[in-house]
């Protein structure tokens, strides 16, 4: 069976697309764009930015107890350009276990706290209140003023370069990330059923993943109304009953369900979150506007940007031990029983998705009587 | 008459080639062949030497070394004349610079013909030393080979100097296999391979009519677009296509082969010119969607919607303008807006899948196609007015005259002046100009039927936020939209009687001469009689001794009778 929709296709043809059942309507789309949803300001970083890395990195070998003249040594050793930089060289195994240098990627504890800056001045971030309780320090969405908001992750990383930004202009490494996640992984697939999504009235939203990568026009964009086959992975498929208003759609039982996708694990595993709320905005364009928060496990996070090494370190997302140790000292769920360590993190992720076709994925070249 | 002409078109290298083959004696005229009276109403055409297309070059080095050869090279370019490059192939000759890429690609299918990877399988005997010439070996193979590529046996002649020059080389390389394939570039870059040839016997009824292997030629290349097999030269050796019943015997045994399909692929693909959808490109700001691929799979669609309809089904060719049956790639589906899977693996090129327009799409028909919508309109807008002058010109076969030199296209182009917001309101205020207007009012009425489409032949009921209006009469009959308009097209005499003359025209290489008319007729009233299948025409082409009668040459019409305007190329 094929599913489609959106609100201009009503006038291609005059009739309902794809409906499940005589009375319901389906619209599905492919999710198009993906990032941590962040809200930067001015003044949210009241103790300052953290440095660009280039700098950040002097602070490094200056909090590892190397004289300034010895840094100056080794900068203008690097600026020779002669073999390996002797400050890059250090920075990459400045773990220290056992007396022995190791990988700050693979093992952050062993790394000295860099004591990363993070969000103190913002009233304002995008979630949800995941735990219905309203602290003084939880904030407040700037598109729906739902009080109580828990997003700890944007509040860790919110003094980052790399992860300052907006939903129009994203942070830098989210850019970077969708942009390796779309052409390396199947797509991620949005469905909406209802007996009249033009009406006021229950639904229920499918997450899915797609046999087949998400695919672009020339110009990079990405292509409308492409058909999808749905992965029949259960491991990717997530059910959520829903209300939609004028246009909005809501969850009916917020908290009750996580979320799992499966992603490329060259960045990671599985997209995963629990007791997950979102809101899904039906646009005018067709396209599909969606906010999903819910509780992350940190390390899920963590280990997808060190498995970039170095070399995400220094070009998306900075200190990578200093964000482990952020991490910890955000993390606000799900709290280990021996140490009482949170092992997740609340967190906000924003989707724009485009009309597709999804089609099962059992169907091999069908003759297809109806559009 | 073939020697004469093909020479003087045969710029560079033929000189070189027709002295190594020993000459030209096989091109002398024959007897005259007895069995091949036609009517003396019949006054046909002149015989035609037509260089091959690219596709029949392949075709032939495929079927007749395999698949697994890489050709490489460039062709030459071709030339439309009457809507048909089959018939520009009778008008044009190699270049200088086209020879050396022909000669190129001869030395390297030869190269790889003889190399240690093919010719075990490729030459049909081992030479009694690698290291030396061997006439025998060399002999058996370039007589086998040299039949198929100059689509007749080889005179004593020309094999005679095509072992000599192998024998030659393999004694100045001290290799065998080198040998070899220095005769066979030489055999790929003859004009008798390069070119068909149209030898011809004098006839009763002071006309010519191919000879048995040019006659077998005729039928292979429009039937299958390649030269004769091995059973069709056989066929004419024994004077089987001399005689009408196994003339017929031998049509129905090549139209009910899958070959069949190449055939009917050339001429579609000449007919509908869809050599320049290869170099369709649209504005990437306008059109992101359209893509080099895109346009290659909307080509690839039509011809497939015209093969379901004229060889699956063998259905009335008319079925192409109105079909809601067609063939999708996932790509096309979301220019078309309709769900079409690809179950190739992620970066392998799309998956074909059959699939039928919904009853109320506005779609139906090839003329609603991308390959059809989009190839007849400029790089960042629809265009009624080329729309409309391609389906005048290649559905029903009437000229359009091109516009002035100085005629000012500015409202046309301006696709954003809000006094216009409409084409039909851009090309009514352009055809205000009188000079224009003669010809808007030609193709402009059928073009503006499309408008729904936009440039790139995606769906549209706007523009500019306006309601389009389609509506529009061909030749008196009104219709509303697309659809409506290729009901139209479809019941219109024009487009049976087009695809006639277009057919015999490029079945034939030349348009059809006026002495021709009763023919045409002929093939007009079998069409008509056989529900106008498509196949049904094609053999009716092939089975009637018109399709193998010539003028007699020009030099022996001048000596008869100094006053005829007989080609004479």
């Amino acid at each position: 069976m094929f599913s489609y929709g959106r609100l201009s296709a009503f006038a291609l043809g005059g009739v309902l697309l794809f409906a499940q059942s005589a009375l319901a309507e389906t619209r599905s789309y492919a999710v198009s764009w993906f990032t941590q949803a962040m809200n930067s300001q001015a003044g949210d970083c009241p103790d300052g930015v953290n440095l660009p890395w280039k700098e950040h990195r002097l602070k490094i070998l200056r909090d590892y107890g190397f004289t300034g003249e010895q840094i100056e040594a080794m900068v203008q050793e690097e600026l020779a350009g002669k073999g390996r930089s002797p400050i890059q060289a250090f920075i990459v195994m400045r773990g220290r276990m056992n007396g022995q240098p190791v990988s700050p990627y693979t093992y952050p504890a062993t790394v000295i706290d860099p004591k990363l800056h993070y969000v103190k001045g913002a009233k304002t971030s995008y979630g949800f209140n995941l735990d219905g309780q309203e602290g003084p320090a939880s904030f407040i969405d700037p598109d729906t003023g739902e009080k109580g908001v828990d997003n700890e992750l944007s509040r860790a990383l919110g003094c980052m370069r790399e992860f300052r930004g907006s939903k129009a202009t994203p942070p830098l490494y989210w850019e970077w990330t969708w942009g390796q996640l779309k052409s390396n992984q199947p797509a991620w697939l949005i469905t909406i059923e209802g007996d009249d999504l033009g009406s006021d009235g229950d639904v229920t939203v499918t997450f899915d993943r797609a046999l087949e990568h998400l695919r672009h026009n020339i110009d990079g964009s990405p292509r409308k109304d492409v058909t999808y086959r749905i992965d029949p992975d259960p491991r990717s498929h997530n059910v959520y009953a829903g209300r939609i208003e004028d246009g909005l759609v809501t969850l009916t039982a917020p908290g009750t369900a996580g979320i799992n996708l499966l992603q490329d694990p060259l960045v990671a595993v599985m997209f995963r979150m629990t007791k997950v709320n979102m809101r899904l905005g039906m646009m005018s364009d067709d396209s599909l506007d969606v906010m999903v928060g819910g509780y992350q496990p940190w390390s899920d996070l963590y280990f997808s940007f060190a498995g970039g090494g170095a070399a995400n370190e220094s070009a998306s997302t900075g200190d990578m031990p200093g964000i482990y140790y952020l991490f910890r000292r955000h993390a606000d769920a799900d709290p280990d029983p021996a140490t009482g360590q949170n092992a997740s993190i609340s967190a906000t992720y924003y989707m724009r998705a485009i009309p597709a076709f999804t089609a099962a994925p059992n169907l091999k070249r069908p003759t297809l009587a109806a559009r | 008459m073939f020697h004469r002409s093909l020479r003087s078109r045969f710029a560079a290298g033929g000189a070189l080639v027709l002295i190594i083959v020993g000459g030209s004696a096989a091109l002398v005229p024959q007897k005259p062949e007895a069995a091949a009276l036609v009517p003396a109403a019949h006054a046909p055409g002149p015989a035609t030497v037509r260089r091959l297309s690219a596709d029949q070059y392949r075709n032939i080095i495929h079927d007749v070394f395999g698949r697994s050869l890489d050709l490489g090279g460039y062709f030459e370019p071709d030339l439309r004349i009457s809507g048909l490059l089959a018939v520009g192939s009778g008008k044009v000759g190699i270049t200088p610079a086209g020879m050396e890429q022909y000669d190129a690609m001869a030395r390297s299918i030869a190269g790889q013909v003889a190399d240690e990877d093919h010719r075990a399988q490729m030459i049909p005997c081992a030479p009694k030393s690698a290291d030396a010439a061997d006439d025998a070996c060399a002999g058996a193979f370039l007589a086998r080979v040299g039949r198929l590529l100059y689509r007749r046996p080889l005179s004593e002649d020309q094999l005679e100097a095509y072992v000599d020059a192998a024998a030659i080389a393999a004694r100045t390389t001290g290799d065998f296999y080198q040998g070899i394939e220095f005769s066979l570039a030489a055999m790929l870059s003859s004009p008798q391979f390069l070119f068909r040839e149209a030898r011809t016997v004098p006839a009763r009824g002071s006309v010519h009519v191919l000879d048995a292997y040019a006659k077998a030629s005729q039928l292979s290349f429009f039937l299958w677009n390649s030269g004769p097999d091995l059973l069709l030269l056989e066929a004419a050796a024994k004077g089987v296509l001399d005689r009408p019943r196994g003339l017929s015997r031998e049509v129905d045994r090549m139209m009910e082969s899958p070959r069949l399909e190449a055939g009917l692929r050339a001429f579609f693909t000449d007919n509908f010119g869809f050599d320049k959808i290869t170099s369709l490109t649209k504005d990437a700001a306008i059109f992101p969607e359209f893509s080099a691929q895109v346009a290659e799979d909307a080509q690839e669609q039509t011809l497939r919607t015209i093969l379901d309809v004229v060889l699956t089904r063998n259905a009335d060719y008319r079925e192409i303008f109105t079909t809601k049956k067609t063939f999708l790639t996932q790509q096309l589906g979301s220019i078309y807006r309709v769900p079409a899977i690809s179950d190739a693996p992620n970066g392998a090129p799309d998956t074909w899948q059959e699939y039928e327009f919904a009853a109320d799409d506005p779609r139906a028909g090839i003329l609603t196609h991308i390959s059809f919508t989009a190839l007849h309109s400029p790089a960042g807008r629809g265009s009624p007015t080329l729309r409309g002058k391609a389906l005048r010109e290649i559905m029903m076969c009437q000229p359009v005259p091109p516009p002035p030199g100085d005629v000012p296209f500015n409202i046309i182009n301006d696709t954003s002046n809000p006094l216009y917001r409409t084409a039909r309101k851009r090309l009514a205020a352009h055809a205000a100009n009188p000079v224009c207007a003669g010809c808007h009012k030609i193709t402009d009425p059928i073009g503006l039927a499309l408008e729904t489409f936009d440039g790139q032949g995606k769906f549209r009921t706007t523009e500019n936020r306006e309601t389009l209006d389609t509506s529009g009469t061909l030749d008196g009959v009104a219709y509303q939209d697309a659809a409506g308009l290729a009901r139209a097209v479809r019941d219109n005499p024009a487009t049976t009687t087009c695809i006639v003359n277009r057919l015999s025209a490029y079945a034939l290489g030349r348009a059809t001469a006026p002495g021709e008319k009763a023919w045409v007729a002929h093939l007009q009233k079998a069409f008509a009689d056989g529900g106008y299948r498509a196949t049904t025409l094609m053999r009716a082409i092939a089975v009637s001794r018109e399709f193998y009668t010539v003028s007699p040459p020009a030099l022996e019409q001048s000596a008869s009778a100094p006053a005829s305007t007989g080609e004479t190329r």
